[in-house]
C-alpha cells in the first residue's frame, strides 16, 4: 500500500509538477490551497507525511503546523523560500520534523519524505530504555515520565531513542542527523537544536537546566542518566 | 585670475614653510590649548609689567623723597654747626641723623670729612660734585661697586661748605627683584592655567563631535539604529537631528533592499520550483522520449541548473550585501572538514593532503559555505584550469589555510585580484565551449571567506599551477560576529552550568586555544 502525501500550497502549478513527481516516486497525493484546507482534509483523511509551504494566504504555515500538531505526530516537512534562521528555526518550533528550501530539487524532496517514513528500529534494540523518571519503549514507540505518555512525534522519538541508546556517550550533530534524519556531514545543526529544544520541555523538569539531555560544547549532546 | 593663482599660492606656502605650517599639522584640539595658553601669556605679562614699573616708580619716588628732606634737614644742622667758632667737624658728623646705610660726606673749605671710610670724596661722581662746588644742589644715581647709590649735594654757601649724602638704594632694589620674581611666577602660572582651561574646554566643546564620529562608526559598522541624544543643547540638537535623520534614511533604505531581496526571493523561487519538478518528472521519462525531444531536454536542464545557480548566488550575494547572511557555526576538524568538501564539491578522486601539525585541530565555521567555497573552486579549476589536481590543508600563523591547485595556466599578475569581482570574465573566460558558470562563484567564495574574518587569493605554484589559497583563522569567528549567535546559545549557556565538569575540549571563551 503506498504512502498519502498531503501537499499544502497555495501556488497551483508548484502543486501540479509536484504531484507528478511524487506520483513517480510511488506516492498517494492529495493537495490544499491553503491551511485551513489542509487541516480540514488531514481530519477527513489523516497522511502519512504533510509538507506545507510557509508562506501561504490566509493561515500561514507555522500556524498550520502548531495546529496540526495538536493532534497528531504525522512527519511534517515545511516549504521554505528562506533558509534565514528566523524561518527555518520558527517552522521547526512550530513542530516541523524537517525543512526542504525552494527551490529544490524533487530527488531530494523524495529523500527527505523517504527518511521520514523510514522505521529506524533495528533487531537489537531492547525493548525498554530508562533514565531518571523516563521510560522510553522503542518497541510500542511510546515514552512515559513519571507513568504518564509524553507525546512526542516520530522524530522526536527517534533522537531520543538515539541518545538514551547510548547513555553519557556525546553523539555530535552529524552522527545524529545522520541516524535520525539520514543527513549527510552538511545537514543543518538546527534540526537537531531545535528537536532537543523541544525534547527538553516535554521531559525535563526544568527545560533551561536540563539534567537528562546535556549540550557539550563543540561536540554535541548526550544523555545523562 | 587663474594665471595668478599659481604664484600667490606658492608664496602662501613659502609663508607658511615655518611655524604656520607646523601650527597647522597641528590638532584643532592643541591649537585652542596653544591659542588659551599664548592668550593667557600676553595678557599675565602686561599684567605683570605694568604692576613691576608702577611699583617700581612708587618705592623709588617714596624713597626719594625721604632721602632730600634727610639731605635737606642734616644740611641745615650743618650750616648751622659751622657757624660756630672752631667747629668739631667729627663730632658735627656723627652728630648728623641718618639712616642705615647713608653716608654724610662734608667739603669745607676743600677739606672732605665723612662718617665712613669706605665711601669719602672719591665715590661722589665727579659731574655732580663740581657742579655742587660750583653752588647748584644735585641729585644722582649711581653705582659703587656692584650696589645702587644715590647721592645728594647740597652747597652750604654761607659757611663755604658743601654737604654730601649718599643712599644705599639696596633695599628697594632687592624689594623690586622679589616683586619681578612674584609676578613672572603668577605670569608662568596664569599661562599654565590658561593652557589648561583651553585643553579642557576644546575637549568639552568637542565631546559631541567625538560622539558623533563614534556613532558614525558604529553606523558604518552596520547598526544602523544607532541614534544621536541631543542633550538639549540647541546647537548640538541641530547636529543631533541632521545625523539621525540621515541614519533613518539610510535604515530606511537598506529595509527597503532587505524586503526587496526577499520578495524577489519569494517571486523567484517558486516558478523555478516549477520548473525544476517538472523537468525532473520530464528527465525521469528521458527514455520514452524521441531523439530530438531528449537533446532539448538536455538543453533545458543544462540551462536550468544554470540559471537556478545563478538565482541562488544573487540571492546569496544580495544577502551578503545587505548583512543579512547568517554563519551557522560548527566545530569541525580541519582534515574532515577538506574531504567532506571535496566529495561535496565534486572532486572525490583529488588526493587531500592535511599537514600532519593540522591533524586534529578544531576549526569553528560554517561547513555549509566552506563546503560552496570549495565547491566553486572546484568548478572555476574545472572550467578555466584543466580541473583541480591536489587540495592541501597547510599551516600557518593563527590561521589554517586551505589550498585548491590546479593544472594552470596561471592567472595573469594583474588579474589575480580582479578575478574575485562580480561577473569578472577573464581572458581565459569562454576557451572552453559552452561556460556553465555564472560568473559570481569567485565573488562569493571571497564573501564566504571574508564572512569568517579570513582571506583568500590565487598565486602562481612552482609548476606553473594556479594555487588558490583560502585562509580561516583558527580563532572562534563569533569574537568577529559576536551577533551570530543563534536561539540555541542561551540553551546551551544554562548547560555549561548544570554539566559543571565539562569534559575536556570544551572552552567557551576561547575556543582557539583548543589548537595545538
Amino acid at each position: 500500500m503506498s504512502n498519502r502525501i498531503l501537499l499544502v500550497e497555495d501556488d497551483e502549478r508548484i502543486r501540479a509538477s509536484m504531484r507528478l513527481a511524487l506520483e513517480d516516486e510511488g506516492y498517494e497525493v492529495e493537495e490544499a490551497g491553503s491551511g485551513e484546507e489542509g487541516l480540514e482534509r488531514f481530519g477527513e483523511q489523516p497522511a502519512d507525511v504533510v509538507l506545507i509551504d510557509l508562506m501561504l494566504p490566509g493561515m500561514d504555515g507555522f500556524e498550520c503546523c502548531r495546529q496540526l500538531r495538536r493532534t497528531s505526530a504525522v512527519p511534517v516537512i515545511m516549504v521554505t523560500a528562506r533558509t534565514d534562521t528566523h524561518d527555518v528555526v520558527a517552522g521547526l518550533e512550530a513542530g516541523a520534523d524537517d525543512y526542504v528550501t525552494k527551490p529544490f530539487v524533487a530527488k531530494e524532496l523524495a529523500a527527505r519524505i523517504r527518511a521520514l517514513l523510514r522505521r529506524s528500529r533495528s533487531v537489537d534494540d531492547p525493548a525498554v530504555l530508562n533514565f531518571g523518571d523516563v521510560e522510553v519503549r522503542p518497541d510500542e514507540g511510546t515514552v512515559r515520565r513519571g507513568g504518564d505518555e509524553v507525546h512526542c512525534t516520530r522524530t522526536e522519538f527517534r533522537l531520543l531513542s538515539e541518545l538514551a541508546a547510548n547513555p553519557g556517550k556525546v553523539l555530535s550533530r552529524e552522527q545524529l542527523l545522520d541516524r535520525v534524519w539520514g543527513y549527510d556531514y552538511f545537514g543543518d545543526g538546527r534540526l537537531v537544536d531545535v528537536h532537543i529544544r523541544r525534547l527538553r520541555t516535554k521531559i525535563e523538569a526544568d527545560p533551561a537546566l536540563p539534567r537528562h539531555i546535556l549540550t557539550v560544547r563543540g561536540m554535541g549532546y548526550k544523555l545523562a542518566p | 585670475m587663474r594665471a595668478r593663482h599659481p604664484p600667490r599660492h606658492d608664496r602662501a606656502g613659502g609663508g607658511a614653510a615655518g611655524p604656520g605650517r607646523r601650527r597647522s599639522r597641528l590638532g584643532l584640539r592643541s591649537r585652542v590649548t596653544v591659542t588659551f595658553g599664548l592668550g593667557a601669556l600676553a595678557l599675565s605679562a602686561t599684567m605683570a609689567g605694568l604692576t613691576y614699573f608702577t611699583a617700581r616708580q612708587f618705592i623709588l619716588n617714596e624713597r626719594q623723597t625721604a632721602i632730600l628732606r634727610q639731605a635737606y634737614v642734616n644740611a641745615s644742622l650743618a650750616r648751622s654747626s659751622l657757624r660756630e667758632v672752631n667747629p668739631d667737624i667729627p663730632q658735627l658728623l656723627s652728630s648728623l641723623d641718618t639712616v642705615a646705610g647713608s653716608t654724610s660726606v662734608l667739603e669745607l673749605r676743600d677739606q672732605w670729612y665723612a662718617t665712613s671710610l669706605t665711601v669719602s670724596k672719591d665715590a661722589i661722581p665727579v659731574g655732580l660734585r663740581s657742579l655742587v662746588l660750583s653752588g647748584a644742589p644735585a641729585m644722582q644715581r649711581f653705582a659703587l661697586g656692584n650696589t645702587p647709590e644715590m647721592v645728594v649735594g647740597l652747597p652750604i654757601p654761607s659757611v663755604d661748605a658743601s654737604y654730601f649724602e649718599v643712599f644705599s638704594l639696596e633695599d628697594p632694589s632687592r624689594t623690586l627683584r622679589i616683586l619681578a620674581l612674584a609676578l613672572a611666577g603668577a605670569a608662568l602660572v596664569t599661562t599654565a592655567a590658561g593652557a589648561v582651561i583651553g585643553r579642557w574646554a576644546s575637549g568639552r566643546a568637542l565631546r559631541p563631535l567625538a560622539q558623533v564620529s563614534k556613532a558614525a562608526e558604529t553606523v558604518a559598522g552596520g547598526s544602523l539604529d544607532t541614534r544621536l541624544l541631543a542633550a538639549g543643547d540647541p546647537e548640538l540638537s541641530a547636529l543631533a537631528d541632521s545625523f539621525n535623520r540621515m541614519t533613518e534614511a539610510l535604515q530606511e533604505r537598506i529595509n527597503h533592499e532587505v524586503r526587496f531581496t526577499s520578495d524577489v526571493s519569494h517571486e523567484l523561487r517558486s516558478p523555478l520550483t516549477t520548473l525544476a519538478t517538472a523537468l525532473g518528472v520530464l528527465e525521469s521519462h528521458r527514455d520514452e522520449l524521441p531523439d530530438r525531444s531528449r537533446h532539448a531536454l538536455d538543453l533545458l536542464s543544462a540551462e536550468l541548473r544554470r540559471f537556478q545557480r545563478m538565482v541562488g548566488d544573487l540571492l546569496e550575494i544580495s544577502r551578503m550585501d545587505t548583512g543579512s547572511a547568517e554563519l551557522l557555526l560548527d566545530e569541525v576538524e580541519v582534515g574532515e572538514l577538506a574531504r567532506h568538501a571535496a566529495v561535496a564539491g565534486g572532486a572525490a578522486a583529488v588526493p587531500v593532503d592535511v599537514d600532519p601539525t593540522l591533524v586534529g585541530v578544531r576549526l569553528t565555521v560554517d561547513k555549509r559555505r566552506i563546503e560552496r567555497v570549495v565547491t566553486n573552486l572546484v568548478a572555476n579549476a574545472d572550467h578555466h584550469a584543466g580541473g583541480v589536481t591536489r587540495l592541501s590543508v597547510e599551516p600557518g600563523p593563527g590561521v589554517v589555510r586551505l589550498v585548491v591547485a590546479d593544472r594552470g595556466p596561471g592567472v595573469s599578475p594583474g588579474e589575480r585580484d580582479r578575478i574575485f569581482e562580480r561577473f569578472y570574465r577573464g581572458q581565459a573566460a569562454g576557451q572552453r565551449g559552452a561556460s556553465t558558470g555564472t560568473g559570481l562563484g569567485l565573488s562569493l567564495v571571497a564573501e564566504h571567506v571574508r564572512l569568517h574574518g579570513g582571506r583568500v587569493w590565487v598565486e602562481t605554484g612552482a609548476g606553473g599551477e594556479n594555487r588558490f589559497v583560502v585562509e580561516l583563522p583558527v580563532a572562534d569567528p563569533r569574537a568577529h560576529e559576536a551577533d551570530e549567535a543563534d536561539e540555541a546559545e542561551d540553551a546551551d549557556q544554562a548547560d555549561q552550568a548544570a554539566i559543571g565538569g565539562v569534559p575536556s575540549g570544551v572552552d567557551t571563551s576561547a575556543p582557539g586555544g583548543q589548537a595545538p
